[in-house]
């Protein structure tokens, strides 16, 4: 892989520069958390570690409308926009790849596709805080999947390309970059070291697969529906959840018909009702059981490695505390302090 | 003067897409039972009738839309043996089905696909085949079953046992009735009950069929069945107390599907798509992912 | 096949869905292009009562003979009835839990006596759902415009419409908000029906429930989180009561009978 340096200052006018590819869009500070937002990427804070959503709202929107229905003839639809994608970490990086597989598989999704096509994928490092584990899903180094790739040492970055598109970009910004030296590399086997130290997370994933199919009727997934609020947050912030429904909307402004695709879950009641009402998943301990069996399991059957990459979305947001980690300490028999474990709920 | 380069682009294939779907005209529609209509769907394109009609598997299904009302995987009912036409058994659950059934002859359904990977035939050739079906479980089965009686020389014995809850809900019964006629092959009907006292063959639950079943070759047949949940613990019993091994015993699941291709998730089982790992599924594979059926 | 004709309804209820609908000035003309508006007391006093109606749009609780007399003769005459509005699909907040004593003795609290209301007699506030069926319903205090343009470009296909069976999180979440629970704030999104946009939340302000119950909510370990969070189960019942309809509050008053069991035994 090709690398080169870049100057601390020369960060932004690089990244404004890129405005003629597309809207720049990068992590920025909403309350105490970040976002990916359209700003100037003045704004950007290169400090940002997980975004309250994942990057796969550009590939998957939250809601957009995929066909339209006019004076009886169906019309293909998109919201398209090109875009340059600053700030993913390794970890979000991966979520896309499996976002690549799982959508490019069997049958391509031209919405998926066409959103892919127009995007930019601009990498950044990150040094992990206390929630992150992407050392232990393996997730914490990325090869693939990035145009180019800024490892933000002390003085500089060091910036990897990744694609055609991301070397074609640097050849013509000839002047902003310059070529690494001796000394650059060290300084950059200091900085990963230094990285690979700060992992807080004690925990091993070994086994997983095994451990999690073996558990099917352990009484933990009860425990956990207990406590669970079906409220999806979990499914909505990981990166690897691709779930979505369909629904037919009638604008009687426009006098067409949208139909509709927006982001659903699996811990939805609705998610497992067929038509005459019989629920596959009435019980929110199987929905819960189905999740983490797909994750971390099923994923691993289908393409080699497990569904999570370790970012530490769910682990921060579940407001009962049910995530990755707390089932892993849960099934396997270490101390676990969350919410559903430590609290009787009195189901009435 | 800076050059502009066009690196990105956001076209969406149109006309590749497969989430648009294809106008088709219903041209038959009756009543099955009072809650299953029959529907016979002609593609309007009429390049793509046959190329359409000819190419998909017993067991596959097809997605069928109604703008505004929605969308939703139906089992094809017709073979692709009698091409030109798709069939569906249908029965009114809900909103889309409601509104299909206010359509008349004439009137235009939507339809993408076929999806699924359906019944492996070839794999069944050679082999004496063991058809159980219960109430709206014909439907998809009726599919494979023309399949097999238009290519009745590549199997070997057949046997098609059929039961419903009252004479009134089954499937189908003229035909079965002419299949009674045929030598080549055996068609036993049973009802679990008989209100009116009208009915001409067996009472009792569909596994009580099981004793016409003789001279199988347990070892070179192929079982299919399909029908309401219930059904499946007690026939799948009689399937194994027969002999037959698990990966020869194959059925057929719903769920509710939103895509059709394996991506929107809703019939995700374990980590199978019943969209495109399935609907057919062997006994070998709903022991190994559990809660399939 | 002509236009649907339909009437728009009040029972007992602050009008504030009516008027939402008025407030729908740039569609209304539209609106009142594809239906043929038989009866909508509140935009004009020439109505037509003796013909079937294809829709019928219902505002307001049953809280008298009066509104039930009135309820029926519109389910009698309407192919599809919708509740719209808290009060028609979970009984507002007239209904709320107030603890198990009987109705009437809170009406005698408020009115003096047991006759005060003379116009019609009174009834135990309840939904629409209580006394007839109820084809669609669309939810809120009051109702939102959006969401009511969307229901009426659907009945105006001839499809009936369906109401989210997912919580306000959802919505919340696809707007990248912040999660007031975690913060330590009472927010009923996971317990509320979506629809409404996740409009509180967006502003920083924790979901009061007036979209209504979900059906599938997991209200108690609602109850156990916020508690756990500093609140009394007092507090955490006033909240969940005001929206909870006739419904969730028959939950309260089992799950507080379970509480006060388990104090005794």
């Amino acid at each position: 892989m090709r690398v080169f340096k870049m100057k601390k200052g020369n960060i932004v006018p690089f990244l404004r520069s890129l405005e003629e590819f597309g809207e720049v869009w990068g992590p920025v500070k909403k309350g105490d958390n970040y976002v990916y937002a359209h700003e100037d990427p003045e704004k950007f804070d290169l400090s940002a570690l997980r975004t309250l959503i994942p990057a796969k709202k550009f590939f998957l929107p939250q809601k957009s409308t995929i066909l339209k229905f006019k004076n009886g003839n169906w019309y293909t639809h998109s919201d398209c926009k090109k875009r340059v994608i600053f700030g993913l970490h390794p970890c979000d990086i991966h979520a896309l790849n499996i976002y690549d597989e799982f959508y490019t598989r069997v049958y391509e999704d031209p919405y998926y596709k066409s959103n892919k096509e127009a995007t930019l994928i601009i990498g950044l490092s990150c040094l992990p805080d206390e929630h992150c584990f992407c050392n232990l899903t393996d997730t914490s180094t990325v090869e693939k999947g990035f145009d180019l790739f800024f490892t933000e040492l002390e003085d500089k970055f060091l910036v990897w390309v990744g694609s055609p598109r991301g070397d074609d970009i640097l050849a013509k910004r000839s002047d902003m970059v310059e070529d690494i030296t001796k000394e650059d590399i060290k300084d950059y086997i200091e900085w990963r070291k230094r990285r690979e130290n700060m992992f807080k997370v004690d925990l091993s994933f070994t086994g997983l697969p095994e451990i999690v199919s073996a558990s099917y009727d352990s009484d933990i997934w009860d425990k956990m529906g207990s406590a669970c609020l079906s409220c999806g947050t979990c499914t909505m912030v990981c990166p690897t959840c691709t779930c979505f429904d369909v629904e037919d909307e009638y604008d009687i402004r426009a006098d067409e018909m949208n139909r509709n695709r927006k982001w659903y879950s699996c811990m939805f009641r609705e998610y497992s009702l067929v038509a005459g009402g019989h629920n596959f998943r009435e019980a929110r301990a199987e929905r819960l059981r189905l999740w983490y069996t797909h994750k971390l399991v099923g994923f691993m059957s289908e393409y080699g490695d497990p569904a999570c990459v370790g970012c530490g979305r769910c682990v921060v947001s579940c407001p009962v505390g049910i995530n990755v980690l707390s089932i892993v300490r849960a099934l396997t028999g270490e101390k676990n302090d969350a919410f559903w474990a430590k609290t009787e709920v009195k189901q009435i | 003067m800076k050059e502009k380069v066009e690196i990105l682009s956001c076209e969406v294939q149109k006309e590749e897409n497969p989430y648009k779907p294809e106008r088709a005209r219903i041209v038959r529609k009756y009543d099955l039972t009072n809650d299953v209509r029959f529907f016979q769907v002609r593609i309007c394109n009429p390049e793509k009738v046959m190329e359409w009609t000819t190419n998909y598997k017993p067991g596959q299904f097809m997605m069928l839309s109604i703008p505004n009302a929605g969308e939703a995987p139906f089992s094809i009912t017709s073979s692709p043996t009698r091409p030109g036409v798709f069939e569906f058994s249908i029965r009114k659950v809900g909103r889309l089905t409601g509104k299909l059934f206010e359509l008349k002859e004439n009137d235009f359904v939507w339809l993408r696909g076929p999806f699924g990977n359906g019944f492996p035939v070839e794999r069944m050739w050679g082999k004496d085949l063991l058809f159980v079906a219960g109430g709206l479980g014909a439907a998809p089965l009726r599919s494979v079953l023309l399949y097999a009686l238009d290519n009745r020389e590549r199997f070997g014995k057949m046997y098609y046992l059929y039961g419903a809850k009252t004479p009134e809900e089954v499937l189908f019964k003229n035909e079965f009735e002419e299949m009674l006629q045929r030598d080549d092959f055996e068609c036993h009907l049973t009802v679990d009950k008989d209100p009116e006292g009208n009915w001409p063959y067996d009472i009792g639950v569909v596994t009580t069929q099981f004793k016409y079943v003789k001279d199988i070759d347990v070892n070179n047949t192929a079982a299919i069945v399909c029908g309401p949940p219930v059904m499946y613990k007690y026939v799948i019993q009689e399937f194994l107390e027969l002999g037959i091994s698990e990966e020869n015993i194959y059925m057929t699941l719903e769920r509710k599907m939103k895509c059709g291709m394996g991506k929107c998730g809703q019939c995700v089982v374990g980590h199978k798509y019943t969209c495109i790992d399935g609907p057919v599924f062997t006994l070998w594979d709903v022991k190994t992912i559990r809660n399939l059926i | 096949m002509g236009k649907p004709k339909i009437g728009i309804y009040g029972l007992t209820g602050c009008a504030g869905d009516q008027l939402n609908i008025l407030n729908c000035e740039d569609e209304l003309l539209k609106l009142f292009d594809i239906f043929e508006v038989k009866s909508f007391v509140m935009a004009s006093r020439s109505k037509d009562e003796s013909v079937p109606l294809d829709v019928a749009f219902v505002e307001g609780s049953v809280s008298t003979e009066k509104d039930l007399e009135e309820l029926k003769k519109i389910r009698q005459k309407s192919k599809i009835l919708v509740a719209i509005g808290h009060c028609a699909v979970f009984g507002g907040v007239q209904s709320m839990y107030l603890g198990c004593e009987p109705w009437i003795e809170r009406y005698k609290k408020v009115y003096g006596r047991e006759d005060a209301v003379t116009i019609s007699p009174p009834l135990d506030p309840k939904p629409l759902s209580a006394y007839v069926k109820v084809d669609a319903v669309l939810p809120g205090c009051p109702i939102e415009k959006e969401p009511f343009l969307k229901m009426a470009g659907l009945l105006a296909q001839g499809v009936i419409p369906k109401n989210p069976d997912y919580p306000v999180c959802a919505e919340c979440k696809w707007k990248e908000n912040e999660c007031l629970l975690l913060k330590g704030e009472i927010c009923l999104g996971p317990i509320t029906s979506a629809g409404c946009g996740a409009i509180c939340p967006s502003l920083n302000i924790g979901c009061i429930g007036c979209w209504g119950p979900i059906e599938d909510e997991n209200f108690a370990s609602g109850i156990a989180l916020l508690e756990s969070k500093g609140y009394t189960l007092d507090e955490i019942v006033k909240r969940f009561s005001i929206f909870g309809g006739t419904e969730r509050g028959e939950k309260l008053a089992k799950y507080i009978a379970k509480v006060k069991e388990g104090h005794n035994g």
